[in-house]
């Protein structure tokens, strides 16, 4: 059972940060899901370190052409992630370079479309 | 004062130390690391948009399998857990069983090959030959359940698609009982033998604190003394049942690691051991209905640490999203921080005792 909290591009950082204690929550990942060909939803996915599959996903649904704030500061690691959205789904992080996955030449943002 | 001498010194994309695609940047002064950047993209297969493009939802798994030669099992079992959640029916306990049995023996053989190279980064090539020779025991019984001594295709969607015979259960005893007094003698070695400890001991330390800030997982994590293990945290598989226990350290550094490693092992033999003498009667396959509607989130405890499959589906053959986070790829930011400080000459032995897989990585 996932615990899914809807949250605002604005708000994000606040709602991580008033959330996240780090001797109790445990960061797994940044997702995206293509909802269609504009919209993105993007993810912050947490657990609870000796729980039974406690899961917090805190979502946004985003546009192409937004820029996703940075959760680096509450989060280091979250840093890898970012930039894995960045390449997968070409959409922007708040100071998260281009070029972990993906060269210049490679097929670019390969997630970021729908269907198949 | 003088200024600081900044040497830039680069480690991969192909280094003697880890044969596998990973470069590390690391701005040296003198020979103590000050700063690390990492690049991670070199076999980048696409493989989460193949799963959703490609390959119907059942036929998943065995791709999947393909991303990790060595985790396989794990990666299989992670994705078909996800879709059993969203499927009519229940999976045979037996079948529960023998996941755990292949998970189990391919965590033993996965540490043992960690181990040895560790022992390779010190210099000690006799004991790297000597772990790799003793792995081959968990690579015969594993290639005699499967079929194959790694990358096997034994999960499939409702439970596994081999049962274990009378002959195989008296071999696994056989094979674990020769490993268990191997693993006591690598821990022998491991924390007496002069060279080893000069190389390992306080060196490339990982903090319970850093490893709080940095999601530290797997042994890295619980060398580290932070209680993590995905085996406590679900309930998908009965390890209640078979003797789990979680082993800690305390110390974070490479001797740390190498001990919950091999005390890691001896809980997986015995683990092993007791699946095998209590093994349920029963079926090994059930049929399941339906397509995945739905969204799940399931995690296993690789080798390294964590796995994590998310899927969403919409009642069709072929998924909207595939989305695997891996153990490796989740601690590098944990590993650029151990890096930093360290010296530069210990930095193909902190590297090796991560246990990277790049394969995993950069799916």
């Amino acid at each position: 059972m996932i615990n899914k909290i809807k949250t605002t591009l604005e708000r994000v950082v606040e709602d991580i940060n008033n959330f996240y204690i780090k001797e109790k929550h445990h960061f797994l990942t940044l997702n995206g899901l293509k909802l269609d060909e504009e919209t993105t939803q993007i993810q912050w996915i947490f657990s609870q370190y000796g729980e039974i599959d406690n899961i917090t996903m805190f979502y946004v649904d985003v546009k192409q052409y937004e820029v996703i704030p940075s959760v680096v500061k509450i989060l280091p690691s979250a840093i890898i992630s970012q930039r894995e959205i960045v390449d997968m789904f070409g959409i922007d992080v708040e100071g998260s370079d281009k070029g972990l996955y993906l060269d210049e030449d490679s097929e670019q943002m390969p997630l970021g479309s729908c269907g198949i | 004062m003088a200024n600081k001498k900044i040497i830039n010194i680069p480690l991969g994309s192909q280094h003697i130390s880890l044969l596998e695609p990973v470069k590390f940047k690391f701005a040296c002064e003198n020979e103590k690391i000050t700063e690390v950047d990492s690049d991670v993209g070199f076999v980048h297969r696409g493989i989460e948009k193949a799963c959703t493009t490609k390959f119907k939802f059942d036929a998943v798994p065995y791709v999947v399998a393909r991303i990790c030669g060595l985790c396989a099992i794990t990666h299989s079992l992670c994705y078909t857990t996800a879709v059993e959640n969203l499927l009519e029916g229940e999976v045979p306990l037996k079948a529960k069983y023998l996941r755990i049995l292949l998970v189990e023996l391919d965590r033993i053989h996965s540490h043992m090959l960690c181990l040895s190279h560790t022992a390779e980064n010190a210099g000690f090539e006799a004991m790297f030959m000597q772990i790799m020779g003793d792995r081959e025991y968990v690579m015969d019984l594993q290639e005699k359940i499967t079929g194959n001594r790694i990358q096997f295709d034994y999960v499939s969607i409702g439970g596994v698609n081999r049962d274990i015979t009378s002959e195989i259960i008296k071999d696994i005893k056989t094979n674990l009982k020769i490993i268990k007094a191997k693993v006591d003698e690598y821990i022998y070695e491991f924390t007496n033998n002069w060279s080893l400890s000069l190389k390992f001991q306080d060196i490339g330390t990982l903090s319970l604190d850093e490893a709080y800030d940095y999601n530290a997982i797997g042994p890295l994590a619980r060398a580290a003394g932070l209680k993590t293990d995905v085996r406590s945290e679900t309930n998908y598989l009965p390890y209640d049942e078979v003797g789990y226990k979680m082993q800690l350290g305390n110390t974070g550094d490479i001797h740390g690691r190498n001990i919950v490693r091999l005390n890691e092992i001896l809980n997986s033999i015995q683990m092993c051991e007791n699946i095998v003498d209590g093994l349920p009667d029963g079926e090994i396959f059930t049929k399941l209905k339906g397509k995945p509607n739905g969204e799940s989130l399931v995690r296993l405890e690789a080798p390294r640490g964590e796995l994590m499959y998310y899927i969403k589906g919409d009642g069709k053959p072929f998924l909207n999203r595939v989305r695997i986070k891996t153990p490796t790829f989740a601690c590098i930011p944990a590993f650029m921080e151990v890096f930093k400080g360290s010296n530069y000459a210990d930095a193909p032995a902190i590297l090796a005792s991560f246990d990277p897989c790049m394969s995993c990585t950069a799916k």
